[in-house]
């Protein structure tokens, strides 16, 4: 069978499916990457009892009676200690002339996702993933409401090969006083879809990938996953909510308490069919709903939040730097297939 | 008597302009080009502040601040190094604070004297 060139619906990327070299799971484990990050010689920053090493937490869930940066959290929030990009009014606009810049403010928060170093994310109960997902919804909202940043950013590094620097279970939020320029492409392309189908995007891509089947990993009463149609990676996946929402802090709590199962049974999935690869997992949604939408008027209806995880099974490099294409060795109705296998 | 400082830093000619000018800060000042030699030194005496660059040749900054985490937490420490982009470490975390090299070791100096309380 021939190599196909796909293109993605929504953002208009191309990639290569190398279907004539294709392969299979087992060709993924170990050796081709650890989800392991270097551990620490006896010491961790975001490990039970050493809250004093990290800045004073922003927020926590933790046992009655425990005080803040102190042992007995569930789920802790601490701003960045040497942050890239400094807490401050979000400046107005870039200046002008042909090399734009702005001071460099923005927020980075680490979510510590749980007290043990050793329990990653898909190894908590439904009920601890529940609350991770709560707390990022009240952190994102949080920065949306009182730091008035256009774009919040929350993604996962698992593993070394992800760009994690610590293997104790954490994700990151980063708030921008710009709409990155990957969120404008998907907000571009589902506004001329829209136009198109006269419906979301994201929700004909649903219906069509229900009917298909074929690359669906999951479905139940609130999400969707699947094998993205031009997916960049092997065995990459997306979760989409099957309510029309473009914010994932709409997200109610029954729904998030589907979305924690969700990522459960996917996360362990992927452990069980490729041994527990590095991977980084990040959120899409639309842009600050607290600051003025005028830009983009149509984006309630036309844009859908949605996670992607994309495990690190191969490498980024020349081609893919120069042309923006990727090249996939596993086809997505192969990965799906796989990843559906109880 | 006199706060006594551990410095680690592999350029000999800025360990020496180092260890000259927070000399005349009025500390003493322990200077070693490498992590083994500064395991050595804590060993052997009490300090109030280290500072450590991350490049060095054999174990680096970061590897030398966790080990020293695995024997004792209570020692500040200051991370000085000609980049930033170790930030995105979060080993770092273990250093109390993270100076980025430059001509002036006025930063450095105000770090010294903020974590010795002084």
């Amino acid at each position: 069978m021939m190599s196909e060139l796909r293109k993605d619906l929504v953002s208009g990327r191309w990639v290569i499916i190398a279907t004539e070299r294709s392969k299979r799971p087992d060709d993924f484990r170990p050796g081709g990457g650890t989800a392991r990050a270097a551990e620490p010689v006896g010491f961790c920053p975001f490990c039970d009892g050493n809250e004093t090493k990290t800045p004073p937490e922003v927020f926590a869930l933790r046992a009655t009676g425990t005080a803040a940066d102190s042992p007995g959290w569930k789920v802790r929030v601490v701003p960045n200690k040497f942050p890239a990009l400094n807490r401050g009014t979000p400046p107005p606009k870039p200046a002008n002339g042909i090399f734009q810049w702005m001071e460099g403010t923005g927020v980075h928060e680490v979510v510590i996702e749980n007290p043990d170093h050793a329990l990653e994310l898909g190894d908590l109960p439904v009920r601890h993933i529940q609350d991770v997902f709560r707390v990022f919804q009240q952190r994102i909202k949080a920065i949306e409401e009182e730091l008035h940043y256009q774009y919040v950013q929350l993604f996962k590094n698992k593993g070394k090969e992800a760009g994690a620097s610590l293997s104790h279970p954490h994700s990151q939020i980063v708030a921008t006083p710009i709409v990155p320029k990957r969120i404008k492409e998907k907000i571009y392309g589902a506004d001329r879809l829209f136009r198109n189908f006269k419906e979301c995007a994201f929700c004909r891509i649903l219906q069509e990938e229900a009917a298909a089947e074929e690359r669906q990993v999951v479905r139940n009463r609130h999400f969707s996953v699947i094998a993205p149609y031009a997916s960049r990676f092997p065995f990459e996946m997306a979760v989409y909510p099957l309510r029309h929402s473009p914010f994932f802090t709409d997200v109610r709590d029954d729904e998030l308490m589907t979305l924690a199962e969700t990522m459960k049974s996917i996360l362990t999935r992927l452990k069980e069919t490729i041994g527990d690869p590095p991977y980084n997992l990040i959120l899409h949604q639309a842009p600050n709903p607290s600051l003025s939408l005028e830009g983009w008027p149509e984006i309630e209806k036309n844009f859908h939040w949605h996670l992607e995880i994309f495990p690190i099974l191969t490498k980024v490099a020349g081609f893919e730097w120069g042309t923006g294409f990727y090249i996939n060795p596993v086809p997505p109705e192969t990965a799906a297939k796989f990843l559906r296998q109880p | 008597m006199k706060k006594r400082i551990l410095l680690v830093e592999d350029e000999k000619a800025l360990c020496l302009l180092y260890e000259e000018e927070l000399s005349r800060e009025g500390y003493a000042v322990t200077a070693v080009t490498d992590a083994e030699a500064a395991l050595a030194e804590l060993g052997k005496a009490a300090f109030d502040l280290i500072v450590t660059d991350i490049r060095m040749p054999g174990k680096n900054g970061i590897e030398l601040i966790t080990e020293i985490m695995g024997l004792r937490k209570d020692i500040p420490i200051i991370i000085n190094s000609a980049y930033q982009s170790y930030k995105e470490d979060f080993m770092t975390w273990a250093a109390d604070a993270y100076v980025v090299k430059s001509a002036s070791l006025d930063e450095l100096k105000a770090k010294i004297k903020q974590l010795m309380g002084e």
